[in-house]
């Protein structure tokens, strides 16, 4: 059936199709999702309409918000890239919450120590951030290729643990004496990104998630390595017979999923926070996650979909700020959008109605 | 009650939570679904059963609305993954985001708060207490001075092996993950044997997190602080038996009980205590699966 009706088609026609039925799937998933927040608005809050005006319209009151909303969509851009790699090699990482987390923290410390390094202190800050969020994510890639220890397991336990350790550190031997808040010191002004958009938050890391996002698709879409990561993630066994390495194809993609995470914060940091504070990445490994899903493992895809997923999250604080109800409402309407993003069916629902390609 | 050795017998409590979210993922996890809503299903009955328990003054209907409760998202959770064909690792995050956000927002919609709940109306469990027995070492450590949910986790691992090993249905649906296209070719549905696991999962963390709070008297944002996510290594570790669920579990159950003895006896960083557990887990998922791995070889 499938077969004769592609060899009708012509491949044009085919590809509108497709792009049809999963704008379709998407526009449904946004409809369901926002029709969510609406009804829990009218059930929990006593004004409805101001929390609904704040969590719609909140972000573009005026510049402080809407920068504001960029700004956080930033380090899901990272965080979504990370994940884009690792699916696209068949492994995933669930290690987000703590890779970006120990990025920030170890950015911070090394940007601390070499202050007066200027410029290179910097870089040395943000590689040693990303190395050792990356080398973490790469232990639960070794214990993969060694010995088929579920990476999603490995990674998501490793990461709680990361989590209380770097709370350790941070609300003990490297708490900034001199404040009352849970965070170390604040990295000299050298160090921190200008803003762009003032009185808003938002820095020029947007510029440094735009190039990142460019560089991931080259790696992926224009170079060996991208292949062999691509074949390897379709197939593997068709991919070790093409005499690609798997050893590599594990271990270096969780790698540079949880590098990416790793600069993540550490762009957090320069770019926001200036300090690392107890546990203020809590949420974005797993927002990151969220964004690689809905961007269906596309690199350009990821920027769209981490300003949606920012717009949600602003939204909701907005509404608590100003009306009656808490910003966790966020986190249920992320869940509607994790249970429907992966659905075939809805995809496939402008498909079947044409009688194509089902 | 003086007991001989204290660290045993709280484990015995600590592990009934696990062992019954653990009991429930067997289901899945034979069926061919790596369910990990464990969490979000233990956490999302720890909530309804304590509130339903104090809306309604009776224990036994709270903690039947909350199995129901539970049982209903689990439901939620069957229907996206095998009639919507969603990536049931996916939908598994989702009801675990949806879990730990709903309990906050109705928290804090119906108590205007967000971290700590206490239920004073609720009353203290119900303890078997019978100080002769409970002197005995060991003994009366492992056996004496538990609730109800304790004595009946240990019927319902009865039930549970009897079901698998026992009964068609068990069978049926220990072939689902197995071979699941063989068995359209006998004319059964696969798909339904998925969704009864799910129902079954959504059953036993629904008991296994009334057990949580009620223990408590109290509900706490995320409760479940990863013991769904143990009770998904535990049966790995158990094999995937349920004798051996019920010995992973009590090796979960003793090194926490440890980490929390541990933090009174020693001067370790609170932060060092609450990561034991993870740690532990990893190093026995990693051993699990070396020892899985040579015995494949050793089997080729």
């Amino acid at each position: 059936m499938s077969n004769m009706a592609t060899t009708i088609d012509t491949d044009k026609s085919r590809r509108k199709t497709v792009l049809m039925s999963s704008a379709l799937g998407y526009v449904v998933i946004i409809g369901i999702s926002l029709a969510t927040i609406v009804i829990l608005s009218l059930l929990l809050s006593e004004t409805p309409g101001k929390t609904l005006h704040y969590f719609f319209l909140g972000s573009f009151q005026n510049l402080y918000y809407f920068g504001n909303m960029l700004n956080s969509a930033i380090p899901l851009m990272f965080g979504g890239l990370g994940i884009v790699i690792a699916m696209r090699s068949n492994n995933l990482n669930l290690g987000g919450e703590g890779q970006i987390y120990l990025g920030a923290f170890v950015t911070t410390i090394t940007a601390l120590a070499l202050a007066p390094l200027h410029i290179i202190g910097l870089i040395v800050a943000l590689v040693l951030g990303a190395t050792c969020s990356g080398a973490v994510s790469a232990l639960s890639g070794v214990l993969k290729y060694k010995w088929d220890t579920s990476e999603l397991i490995s990674s998501f336990l490793l990461s709680n643990a990361l989590v209380l350790i770097v709370n350790y550190f941070v609300t003990g031997p490297f708490m900034d004496p001199n404040t009352n808040l849970l965070a170390t010191r604040k990295v000299p002004e050298v160090f921190r990104l200008h803003k762009i958009l003032p009185p808003s938050n938002l820095s020029s890391a947007l510029f440094f998630a735009i190039i990142a996002v460019v560089v991931v698709y080259i790696y992926l879409f224009k170079s060996k390595g991208g292949y062999e990561l691509r074949m390897f993630g379709i197939n593997p066994k068709f991919a070790l017979y093409g005499g690609i390495h798997k050893a590599k194809n594990i271990v270096l993609p969780m790698f540079l999923s949880g590098a990416l995470y790793g600069i993540g914060g550490g762009i957090a940091i320069i770019g926001t926070y200036y300090a690392c504070v107890k546990e203020f990445s809590a949420g974005m490994g797993w927002n990151g996650l969220a964004v690689a899903l809905i961007a269906k493992n596309r690199p350009f895809a990821v920027i769209p979909a981490a300003i949606f997923f920012a717009y949600i999250e602003s939204g909701a604080k907005n509404a608590m700020l100003h009306s009656d109800v808490t910003a966790e409402l966020a986190m249920i309407v992320q869940a509607v959008v994790f249970l429907l993003v992966t659905s075939e069916v809805l995809y496939t629902l402008y498909t079947n109605k044409k009688g194509k390609l089902s | 009650m003086n007991y001989t050795f204290p660290v045993v017998h709280s484990s015995v409590t600590i592990m009934t939570p696990l062992l019954l979210a653990a009991m429930g993922g067997l289901f899945t996890e034979l069926a061919g679904m790596l369910n990990i809503a464990l969490e979000g299903l233990l956490l999302m009955s720890a909530f309804a059963s304590i509130v339903f328990t104090a809306a309604t003054g009776s224990m036994f209907v709270g903690v039947i609305l909350g199995i129901i409760v539970t049982m209903i998202l689990a439901g939620i959770m069957a229907t996206v993954t095998l009639k919507m064909k969603s990536n049931v690792f996916i939908t598994g995050l989702a009801i675990n985001l949806l879990a730990a956000g709903l309990t906050v927002v109705l928290a804090h919609h119906l108590f205007q708060n967000k971290g700590v709940v206490v239920f004073e109306s609720v009353s203290n469990l119900w303890k078997l207490n019978i100080p002769l027995l409970a002197s005995i070492p060991i003994f009366g450590d492992i056996f004496i001075g538990h609730s109800l949910f304790v004595y009946l986790s240990w019927v319902l691992l009865f039930v549970c092996w009897f079901v698998l090993n026992k009964t068609p249905f068990g069978f049926r649906l220990s072939a689902t993950g197995k071979h699941g296209e063989k068995l359209r070719s006998i004319g059964l549905n696969p798909v339904k044997y998925q969704f009864i696991a799910f129902l079954i999962s959504g059953f036993a963390c629904g008991l296994g997190g009334a057990f949580l709070t009620l223990n408590m008297g109290a509900f706490v944002s995320n409760i479940s602080s990863g013991k769904g996510w143990i009770a998904l290594v535990v049966i790995f570790l158990g094999n995937k038996k349920p004798l051996g669920l019920l010995l992973a579990a009590f090796i979960f159950g003793l090194a926490d009980s440890f980490s929390n003895y541990a933090q009174g006896a020693f001067n370790v960083p609170t932060d060092f205590i609450l990561a034991i557990p993870y740690v532990f887990t990893l190093i026995a998922m990693i051993t699990y699966s070396v020892y899985a791995k040579k015995r494949y070889e050793f089997q080729k």
